[in-house]
């Protein structure tokens, strides 16, 4: 049986998973390796909205909706480490 | 113009009626989103206010545990995908066997958590330990009930297996999955 979307989807899911694992080991800093694990978060995210939760072919709307909260989420969370790493 | 009128022109919920399963879920599902991304955003800024609290409560964290319940949750929303895609393939059989394997994976995580709590209580951390201790079981104990919650939901759907409950069901269970893939980063690897 060859792999589907969903397939493919679940497969880089568990890479992403993997790899946000291996980041604080092999990243030693800060502000790189949060932009790293939070970038794998929205990545994440971003495939579980399009494939899992299937919005890839509903209104642009809520694709959008969705997709934002996971980028305001994750971006304020490096904004915030980043001026605390600043200051 | 009737009610019925309405309903015959399209599901009576507008845009809302373009997403998969019922609209209500829907309704849920942004509102817990919006509940979610409020409390995430306490905590970056209270981490933000007390970056050696929080960096220290965050050294005593599992994140391997935690890890593991990753690959266990977004497995889940895979087998809870493949259930949309079986109901509506007129497969029910094969949609709750999918839906069983998600709501079983969902039982790991919720033993996996229970894991990491009894451990961290054991370390002495508890809910008034820290702010960071505070928001920490807040958040992933809130995320938690929603796990259950979705077994809940998952199971209700499974009986009948029809396209339209199984697809309401599993997109509350993709919501958990994608709650918990935000979290995950933001409290157990993001340095302070």
């Amino acid at each position: 049986m060859n792999p589907d979307r969903l397939d493919i989807t679940w497969l880089i899911l568990i890479g992403l998973a993997l790899a946000t694992l291996l980041v604080p080991a092999l990243v030693p800093r800060p502000l790189v390796a949060n932009a790293l694990l939070l970038t794998f978060a929205a990545l994440k995210g971003r495939r579980i909205v399009l494939d899992f939760l299937d919005l890839r072919v509903a209104p642009a709307l809520w694709r959008g909706l969705v997709s934002a909260w996971v980028v305001i989420v994750v971006l304020f969370a490096w904004l915030a480490s980043a001026v605390v790493a600043l200051i | 113009m009737s009610a019925t009128d309405c309903e015959q022109q399209g599901t009576g919920w507008g845009i809302l009626g373009d997403l998969p399963g019922d609209p209500m879920i829907w309704v849920l599902i942004f509102s817990e989103l919006a509940a979610f991304g409020l409390f995430l955003g306490a905590f970056v800024i209270a981490r933000a206010l007390h970056p050696a609290v929080f960096a220290a409560g965050q050294a005593t964290l599992d994140a391997r545990l935690a890890g593991i319940n990753t690959i266990v949750l977004v497995t889940s929303g895979w087998a809870a995908a493949r259930a949309t895609a079986a109901a509506r393939a007129g497969e029910r059989g094969h949609a709750r066997g999918w839906l069983f394997g998600a709501m079983a994976l969902g039982g790991i995580f919720i033993a996996v958590k229970l894991t990491e709590y009894a451990g961290e209580i054991a370390s002495g951390n508890g809910l008034e330990t820290s702010p960071f201790f505070t928001l920490y079981f807040l958040l992933t104990g809130f995320h938690l009930l929603h796990v259950g919650l979705g077994i809940v939901i998952l199971a209700v759907v499974s009986r009948g297996a029809r396209p339209a409950g199984v697809e309401t069901g599993t997109a509350f269970w993709h919501m958990v999955d994608l709650l918990w893939i935000v979290m995950f980063p933001i409290i157990y690897l993001v340095h302070p």
